[in-house]
C-alpha cells in the first residue's frame, strides 16, 4: 500500500481504572471510505472514536491519521454526536459557522459554504432560526452542516440519529448518503442500527463485547446510491443476518 | 393575555388600592405621622423634589460604583475558579463562609474603619452585590456540556477563542440575571450604610422625616427609591432585549 491510511489503529488499548474498556483493538480507515462501527453497548465505541479524534489518550497502542501519531485533538477533524449540541444563542448559519471561527478563521470566508451546506441539508429558509425554533432532526442537520463545513479529512459521527424516532432516522439515513456524495469525505460513524451500517457504509466493523476490539470487517458491496428498494434487495437481507450473528455470537 | 390588557390590569388593580387607601385614612381620620394618604405623599413628593433629586443621586452613586466594582470583581473571581483548578477549592468554601456572615451586622464596623464618608457604602454595596454575580458568572462560565468543548478543540479552537466565543456567551444570561439579584441588594447596602452614618442620601433623608415625624417625608422617599430601582431593572431588560434576543424568544414558548 502506498498512499498512508486516514487512521490506522495499532493494538489500541484503553483502561479506566481497573477496567480495560478496550483491547488490542486494530483497523484502518482509507481515503473518501464510510466505514460504520456495530457493537454491544459498552463495548467502547464512543471511546475508540475519542481516542482517533485525538479527544482521548489510549493507554496502549498507537493511532495514526495521515501516517503521524495522533498525539492531541486533531485539528482538521469533526465530530457529530447523538445531541445536536448547538449554541442557543446563534442562529442556523451561525451555529454552522462555528467551526471556521473556532479555527481562527473570518466568519464572512466561509458564509457562503455554510449556506451551500444548509441548502443541501435541506434547511433553506431555516438559516435564521435559532435552534429552539427547529424540530429536533433539523438541529441535527445543523450539526452535521457545522462538521462539513471546513471540509474535514475525518468526519466521526457517534450515532448521529440515535436521539430521532424511525422514520426520521431513515430519511436522515438517506440525506446523508446524499450529502456524503456530493462531499465524499472519510467517515467512520458508530451505530446501533444494523440496516443504517449497510445502508450508508462501505464496509462494516463489528466489535467484540468488553473489552472491546474488531471482531470481523465486512465489506458492503451494495452499488449506491441506496435507496428503500436496497432494503428489498436478498443482499441485504443477508448482510443484516451476517451482521447480527456476528454482533450476538461472543 | 396580551400586553396592553396585563397593563390595564396593573394599572386598575393600582389604582383602586390607592383610592381604598386614601378613602380608608380620611374615613377613620389616621394622623398623617402614622399613615399619610397618598394624596399628602402625592404632595410632599413635588414639593421635596429638588432635594429627593440631590440625595437619591448621592444614592445612586454609591450603589452603582458598588455594584460594578462587584460586577468586576465577581466575574474576575469566577474567571479564578474556571480556569485555575487549584484554588477553586480554596476560593468555594472561603465564599461560602463569607456568605454565611450577615453583611448588614459588619456595616457599623465599616464606619469605624471607613468613616463617615461615601467608602463605606460603596463597600456595602459591593459586599451585597458580590455574591450572587460571582455564583452566577461561575456557573455560566463553567456549565457548558462537555461534547461544546471537544467540537471545538477538534476544529482547532484555543482556549482563548473558546472562552470569548462560548463560555462568555454562555455567562452572559446568568450574568444579567445576577445583575436583576445584585441590584437591589447593593441598594439595600447603601441605604444602611447611609442610616448608620453620615449626612447624605437617601437612607439619611429617610431618618430626618422619621425624627421629625414628618411621615409623608419618608413615603415620598419609598416612591422616589421605587423609581431608581424600576430604571435600574429596566436597564438590565434593555441590555437583555438588545443583547439576549434569543432567550427572550426562547423563553416565551
Ligand atoms: N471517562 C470514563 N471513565 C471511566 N469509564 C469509562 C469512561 N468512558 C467510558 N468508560 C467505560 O468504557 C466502556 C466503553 O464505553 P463507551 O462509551 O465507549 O461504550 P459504547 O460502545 O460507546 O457504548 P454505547 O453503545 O452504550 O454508547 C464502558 O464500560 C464505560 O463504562
Ligand atoms: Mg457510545
Amino acid at each position: 500500500m502506498t498512499e498512508a491510511a486516514v487512521v490506522s489503529a495499532d493494538a489500541v488499548g484503553m483502561r479506566f481504572g481497573g477496567q480495560q474498556a478496550i483491547d488490542n483493538l486494530s483497523f484502518e480507515v482509507h481515503d473518501g471510505e464510510f466505514v460504520a462501527i456495530v457493537g454491544p453497548s459498552g463495548c467502547g465505541k464512543s471511546t475508540t472514536l475519542r481516542i482517533v479524534s485525538g479527544l482521548a489518550t489510549a493507554t496502549s497502542g498507537t493511532v495514526r491519521a495521515h501516517g503521524s501519531e495522533v498525539m492531541r485533538p486533531l485539528q482538521d477533524a469533526a465530530m457529530v454526536f447523538q445531541a445536536p449540541v448547538l449554541l442557543p444563542w446563534r442562529r442556523t448559519v451561525e451555529n454552522i459557522l462555528l467551526t471556521a471561527e473556532m479555527r481562527g478563521e473570518p466568519a464572512a470566508a466561509h458564509r457562503e459554504r455554510a449556506g451551500k451546506l444548509a441548502r443541501l441539508a435541506g434547511l433553506e429558509g431555516f438559516e435564521r432560526h435559532y435552534p429552539h425554533e427547529l424540530s429536533g432532526g433539523m438541529q441535527q442537520r445543523v450539526s452535521i452542516c457545522r462538521a462539513l463545513l471546513l471540509d474535514p479529512s475525518l468526519l466521526l459521527m457517534d450515532e448521529p440519529f440515535g436521539a430521532l424516532d424511525v422514520m426520521t432516522r431513515e430519511k436522515m439515513g438517506f440525506e446523508l448518503q446524499r450529502i456524503w456524495t456530493a462531499t465524499r469525505n472519510t467517515v467512520l460513524f458508530v451505530t446501533h442500527s444494523i440496516s443504517e451500517a449497510i445502508l450508508l457504509s462501505d464496509r462494516i466493523l463489528v466489535m467484540s463485547p468488553r473489552p472491546g476490539r474488531i471482531k470481523t470487517d465486512i465489506p458492503v458491496a451494495l452499488e449506491r446510491p441506496r435507496s428503500v428498494e436496497t432494503l428489498k434487495d436478498p443482499r441485504f437481507g443477508e448482510l443484516a443476518v451476517t451482521v447480527r450473528e456476528q454482533i450476538e455470537t461472543t | 393575555m396580551n400586553r396592553v390588557t396585563k397593563w390595564s390590569a396593573t394599572c386598575a388593580s393600582a389604582g383602586i388600592i390607592l383610592v381604598a387607601w386614601e378613602t380608608l385614612v380620611r374615613r377613620f381620620e389616621v394622623p398623617e405621622y402614622l399613615l399619610p394618604p397618598p394624596s399628602a405623599i402625592w404632595q410632599k413628593f413635588w414639593q421635596t423634589l429638588s432635594v429627593q433629586l440631590e440625595e437619591i443621586a448621592f444614592t445612586a452613586a454609591t450603589t452603582l460604583t458598588g455594584l460594578l466594582a462587584a460586577l468586576v470583581v465577581g466575574v474576575l473571581l469566577a474567571l479564578v475558579v474556571t480556569y485555575v483548578e487549584p484554588l477553586r477549592s480554596i476560593v468555594l468554601p472561603a465564599f461560602a463562609a463569607f456568605n454565611g456572615i450577615p453583611k448588614i451586622a459588619i456595616a457599623p464596623l465599616l464606619v469605624t474603619w471607613f468613616g463617615l464618608g461615601a467608602e463605606p457604602k460603596i463597600l456595602l454595596a459591593f459586599l451585597l452585590g458580590l455574591f450572587p454575580i460571582f455564583v452566577n458568572a461561575a456557573t455560566g462560565l463553567s456549565e457548558i456540556e462537555p461534547d461544546v468543548i471537544d467540537l471545538a478543540r477538534l476544529s482547532g479552537g484555543t482556549e482563548f477563542r473558546i472562552f470569548r466565543k462560548v463560555r462568555l456567551m454562555n455567562a452572559l444570561p446568568y450574568i444579567a440575571d445576577a445583575m436583576k439579584v445584585a441590584f437591589p441588594l447593593a441598594l439595600v447596602g447603601a441605604i444602611v450604610g447611609e442610616f448608620i452614618g453620615g449626612n447624605r442620601g437617601i437612607g439619611q433623608l429617610i431618618l430626618s422625616g422619621q425624627f421629625n415625624l414628618d411621615t409623608p417625608l419618608v413615603f415620598a422617599c419609598l416612591v422616589t427609591i421605587t423609581v431608581f430601582t424600576s430604571v435600574g431593572i429596566g436597564a438590565v431588560a434593555v441590555f437583555e432585549r438588545v443583547f439576549l434576543g434569543w432567550r427572550l424568544s426562547q423563553r416565551r414558548r
